[in-house]
């Protein structure tokens, strides 16, 4: 159990970083932004409080703010993220798992498409609300609309090839 | 009270939610000016719609008082009204402009004042009957006027009635002129419309325009000159093309003459002596 919450923990601090000294100045095609922080919630086990999701999604989105000068932007897409993330566990775990709180979420347990889609649909929640806090209006849905999918598919990217990685030490 | 505190330990990860998020963005309005001013322009926009709305509601609840205020208003501006009319009463009977320029002008003569009795139509002619007589001093060939102009001239004297011949008689001719111009003329009656007559034989070369005013010229000695007769409301060329006939609209209103005054001018008098003597003078004049 100590175990699993330092590696937690190790994700946590590992991913904001990487976010402000890395993925924060990828703007691809000046559209995709990746924002694979959102990956370090996604890996919570099952029986983490809602409220610990909340708060760390806050906190990462505004660990991610500092990084990018955009204080509040990230912070209010990753307490969004925070808050569905339990749901969206619900909704793509098997149903064996529906009321056995010691899942951890990883593509052992979840398989590689139930887990994609349980992290295309948070990332999806987190870049939208991001770009359109960003925007703050929809002057250019077109440009909006590229921007979410975009950047979306690049962090979904990023957030395989970590649980590649995770899964192979 | 306890299913309260029991809702709110079951879904305080949903106001830590809403607490967060506040916070999320108070960040995002406070250090993103892009933001901050599009949210400003906004909350400008919804708080000025707000004020607008609550100010129509104001006025609208303050109909009330507007409403007893001009009620208020209205009533004075009443009384004031019926002070002031009573005031213009007293002042006499000048009540028209025209009565009392024709005042101003007979205010040298001696007037009786007299009523219409009745009118009488002869043969399409009209006829007068006033209720003053050779008892009140009146004489045949006397003037007749009215408060909005010249009526006609007395004709036969009873007792306590006379006969007045009005400008709607076909009978009647009076010397006129027209005001400013000196143009002479004679009034006669075409025994049609009981508001016109014609003022014949002005000169082709007078400058004669509609609304021009039509008063007496004096020459008759029946009336002083310059006592309102009419107003011209059309110009037309005589029969002959020698000169021209003027339509006016007479000023007295015979459907509905009631109140009259009858001149006794001193000038009738004289120039009848100053006639007889030029008589006995000139045998043929």
């Amino acid at each position: 159990m100590l175990q699993i919450a330092l590696r937690r923990l190790f994700w946590l601090i590992l991913l904001p970083l990487l976010q402000v000294v890395v993925f924060n100045h990828v703007h691809l095609w000046g559209y995709a932004t990746p924002m694979p922080y959102v990956y370090a919630l996604l890996i919570l086990p099952a029986s983490t409080p809602r409220w610990l999701y909340v708060t760390l999604g806050f906190t990462l989105g505004l660990f991610a703010d500092m990084g990018s000068n955009t204080p509040g932007i990230a912070a209010a897409a990753g307490t969004a993220s925070g808050l569905s993330i339990p749901f969206l566990l619900h909704l793509f775990a098997p149903k064996e798992f529906d009321d056995d709180t010691t899942l951890l979420p990883n593509v052992r347990t979840l398989e590689w498409t139930g887990f994609l889609n349980y992290a295309a649909s948070a990332v999806l929640i987190h870049v939208s609300l991001f770009h359109i806090i960003e925007d703050f209006a929809f002057y250019f849905p077109l440009q909006l609309l590229i921007n979410i999918v975009g950047s979306t598919v690049f962090t979904l990217v990023f957030i395989a090839l970590f649980e590649v990685l995770r899964n192979e030490r | 009270m306890r299913t309260i505190l029991e809702f709110l330990r079951r879904y305080n990860y949903l106001f830590l939610f809403l607490v967060l998020e506040a916070v999320s963005f108070t960040l995002l309005f406070r250090f993103n000016s892009y933001q901050g001013n599009v949210w400003l322009t906004a909350a400008g926009r919804v708080t000025a719609r707000l004020n607008a709305l609550y100010g129509e509601g104001e006025s609208y609840l303050n109909l009330r008082y507007v409403n007893s205020d001009l009620v208020r208003r209205n009533i004075l501006l009443q009384q004031q009204n019926e002070k002031l009319r009573e005031a213009l009463a007293k002042k006499g009977g000048a009540s028209h402009f025209t009565d009392s320029l024709t005042q101003q002008a007979a205010a040298d003569l001696s007037m009786t004042a007299a009523n219409v009795v009745s009118s009488i139509t002869q043969r399409r002619n009209n006829y007068i009957v006033v209720n003053r007589g050779t008892a009140d001093g009146i004489r045949p060939e006397q003037g007749v006027v009215g408060g909005q102009g010249v009526v006609g001239i007395v004709y036969l004297c009873e007792e306590h009635n006379s006969l007045v011949i009005p400008l709607t008689n076909r009978r009647s001719n009076l010397s006129c002129r027209v005001r400013g111009g000196n143009y002479f003329g004679s009034l006669t009656w075409d025994g049609k419309d009981l508001r016109y007559a014609t003022l014949d034989d002005i000169p082709r070369y007078a400058k004669v325009k509609k609304d021009d005013i039509v008063e007496t010229s004096g020459f008759s000695a029946v009336f002083p000159p310059g006592l309102f007769v009419g107003r011209v409301t059309e110009v037309r060329n005589s029969s002959d093309g020698q000169s021209y006939t003027l339509i006016v609209h007479l000023g007295a209103d015979f459907s509905t003459l009631r109140d009259v005054n009858i001149i006794s001018t001193s000038y009738k008098a004289e120039t009848d002596s100053l006639r007889q003597r030029a008589a006995q003078l000139e045998p043929d004049l």
